[in-house]
């Protein structure tokens, strides 16, 4: 978790839900890239975030890709963000003793437009929250903000504001998070997408 | 008929045949006609293209293919066979270039191609390949190969030879008509001349792929050949004229 | 101590890498080819465990190679790049994995735009404007982030690198001797001796 570097966070609003990532690729303190995405499009409504070590992070992002589409063709209709949760679950606990070195999240409006979000540990623990829920290097920063920045039923552009701060002010006390992020609000009828400029240093 | 011989692919005939492997060359005699001729710096491969439906893409219907950069492959059976063989040799040769560094030579693919479809005729579950080759290209030497390989498995090295339909007459054409040291352009000539043997429609029916000694792999476009045919035709025509009047007389 | 670099600009990207072939505190050797040409337009650099690299990089080039034959088209850098991590990404997990570092350098002939990715051992790839291997890269990457642009030209590329390497021989304590850089443009891959 800590070679590469590397934060998400997601967050339930009102009728939506918000996950964000940095988007800093570094081998321990060195930084390589400043364009390396951790957060991968599921379904229409529903997002994947995978920080931690690199390698796995693709490698997953590419075994979820296939994962989904897979079961998008056996059963005909998208996968539902807590079906997602499980299938990540599963994955991640066939390498019990072995693991992948991610801690994914999982955010999403299911079929009802009902808010989701969770995240499991390396083996697929599944967390599910009400509230938030926070991954990668920076946690103990994500979670400070986090308790006092967020509320209940943020309108999307309210929690826009609300996961931004907490991510940048997050990483910004964090050495190998950074560098740029990535915000994405998923609401009923649109999916809001904007890349934040931040501190580069 | 052949009574249970031909069931199973490993059983001889009483009279020493394996019927599977003698039915594998009816079904390249069934194939188009293909032809290779090699000249003095240059090797060439002539088939004859089944005319395309009318909606269908002729990009798709491949009947030359590339094995490396430096061996090309022409087959006269079933395509669908092909594939599988072409596939195996083109690994094959990627294979030797990656364990010794060095591009296959023509000769060792042939072997190896044969070594396959004869495989095929010796183990059980499996039938053997429908398809007989001709394979062009340069070795280091810079000499033209040209090889014929054959569902049995055996292979043999030309100086001009066809392969599928109508092969016999292809040949027999060819063995009168080869000469030493051909140019490119006598050698393109001579493979299109005996490929007119068998195909009726003309140029357009017609596709060339040639090797110089750069060993790049050439593919003649329509109006080439085109070109090419025209010339024979008007060749043709000279003759004709000139054995009418000896006809009369 | 091997090092490895890479510089993109508007038409054209250049991968270097320098000539030692080293064991253990011994350098064996000056001359050393470090890369492979994976195709027309794309070109591998690889570091690390001596042997590993050899193997993986003409494993990758003679299946690149093998994919040109079968389809009669190249393989975009993007996809040789996924190509390269996935099979680094598999030996990773398996018994004996390959030990290397790579960036692979191309240009994509259908986009007409170049393309550089960054990998490291672990097989995590990442595509990026100029990249560096080995402990050159403490050195150097500071100098590519303050005189690289994205429309820098072939000659401020070529100059760029050379401050790079004349850091490295000021500064590390090793003997840095002549280093090779592949230029990949539109037209293919060249080779200048630096």
């Amino acid at each position: 978790m800590e070679y590469n570097g590397g934060a998400v966070v997601a967050m339930v609003g009102k009728n939506c839900v918000a996950i964000a990532c940095d988007k800093r690729l570094g081998v321990q303190a060195m930084t390589i890239s400043t364009e390396f995405k951790k957060i991968f499009q599921a379904t229409p409504k529903t997002y994947l975030g995978l920080p931690g070590l690199a390698t796995d992070v693709q490698t997953l992002a590419e075994k979820f890709r296939f994962k989904i589409n897979m079961y998008k063709l056996k059963e005909e209709r998208e996968i539902e963000p807590r079906t997602l949760a499980h299938l990540v679950s599963s994955t991640l606990y066939e390498r019990r003793f072995g693991p992948w070195f991610t801690e994914p999240v999982v955010a999403g409006l299911d079929k009802n437009n009902n808010p989701f979000i969770c995240n499991t540990d390396t083996i697929g623990c599944i967390n599910f929250a009400k509230d938030f829920v926070v991954s990668g290097t920076s946690t103990n920063q994500l979670y400070g903000m986090c308790e006092s920045l967020w509320e209940p039923d943020l309108e999307p552009e309210d929690l826009f504001e609300t996961i931004s701060q907490a991510l940048m002010n997050a990483v910004d006390r964090d050495c190998l998070a950074g560098w740029g992020a990535e915000v994405v609000v998923i609401t009923p009828d649109k999916i809001i997408t904007r890349t934040l400029k931040s501190r580069m240093d | 008929m052949a009574g249970s011989y031909d069931r199973a692919l490993t059983i001889f005939s009483p009279d020493g045949h394996l019927f599977q492997v003698d039915y594998a060359l009816e079904a390249v005699r069934k194939g188009s006609c293909v032809v290779g001729v090699r000249g003095k710096d240059v090797v060439v491969l002539g088939v004859e293209k089944k005319s395309v439906l009318k909606l269908q893409d002729d990009r798709t219907v491949k009947k030359i293919c590339m094995l490396d950069d430096h061996v090309c492959l022409a087959f006269a059976g079933l395509s669908a066979d092909a594939r599988v063989l072409v596939n195996k040799a083109r690994i094959e040769c990627q294979s030797h270039r990656l364990t010794v560094e060095d591009a296959v030579s023509i000769e060792y693919i042939t072997r190896h191609i044969a070594g396959v479809q004869q495989k095929y005729t010796q183990s059980g579950g499996v039938r053997p390949f429908g398809i007989s080759t001709l394979i062009m290209g340069f070795d280091s030497d810079k000499v033209p190969k040209l090889y014929q390989t054959d569902p049995s498995g055996v292979y043999s090295a030309w100086k001009a030879n066809a392969i599928g339909r109508s092969s016999k007459t292809v040949r027999e054409f060819l063995e009168k008509n080869y000469k030493e040291d051909m140019t490119r352009d006598e050698t393109v000539k001579l493979a299109i001349k005996s490929l007119l043997e068998v195909v009726q429609t003309g140029a357009k029916n017609i596709e060339i792929a040639l090797m110089g000694e750069d060993a790049k792999i050439q593919r003649l476009e329509l109006s080439e050949v085109e070109k090419v045919v025209a010339e024979i035709e008007a060749e043709n025509e000279k003759e004709k004229e000139k054995a009418k009047p000896s006809q009369q007389q | 101590m091997e090092t490895l670099f890479g510089i993109t600009g508007k038409d054209f990207v250049i991968a270097a890498y320098d000539t030692k072939a080293v064991a253990s505190i011994t350098m064996m050797k000056i001359g050393e080819d470090k890369s492979r040409n994976l195709n027309d337009h794309s070109v591998m650099l690889y570091s690390g465990e001596p042997g590993d690299g050899v193997h993986f990089a003409e494993y990758i080039e003679r299946n690149v190679k093998l994919n040109g034959i079968r389809h009669g088209l190249e393989m975009s850098p993007k996809a040789v790049a996924s190509f390269a991590r996935r099979e680094l990404a598999d030996s990773l997990r398996s018994r004996k994995p390959y030990s290397v570092n790579l960036l692979i350098a191309g240009y994509d002939v259908k986009k007409d735009t170049p393309a550089l990715y960054w990998m490291d051992h672990l097989a995590s790839s990442a595509e990026v404007p100029f990249a560096a291997h080995g402990y050159g890269a403490y050195y150097c990457l500071s100098m590519m982030d303050r005189y690289h642009r994205p429309d820098i030209t072939e000659e401020e590329g070529i100059k760029l690198l050379k401050m790079c390497i004349n850091e490295l021989r000021t500064r590390m304590i090793l003997n840095m001797p002549d280093f090779v850089a592949k230029v990949v443009t539109k037209e293919g891959i060249r080779v200048v001796q630096l």
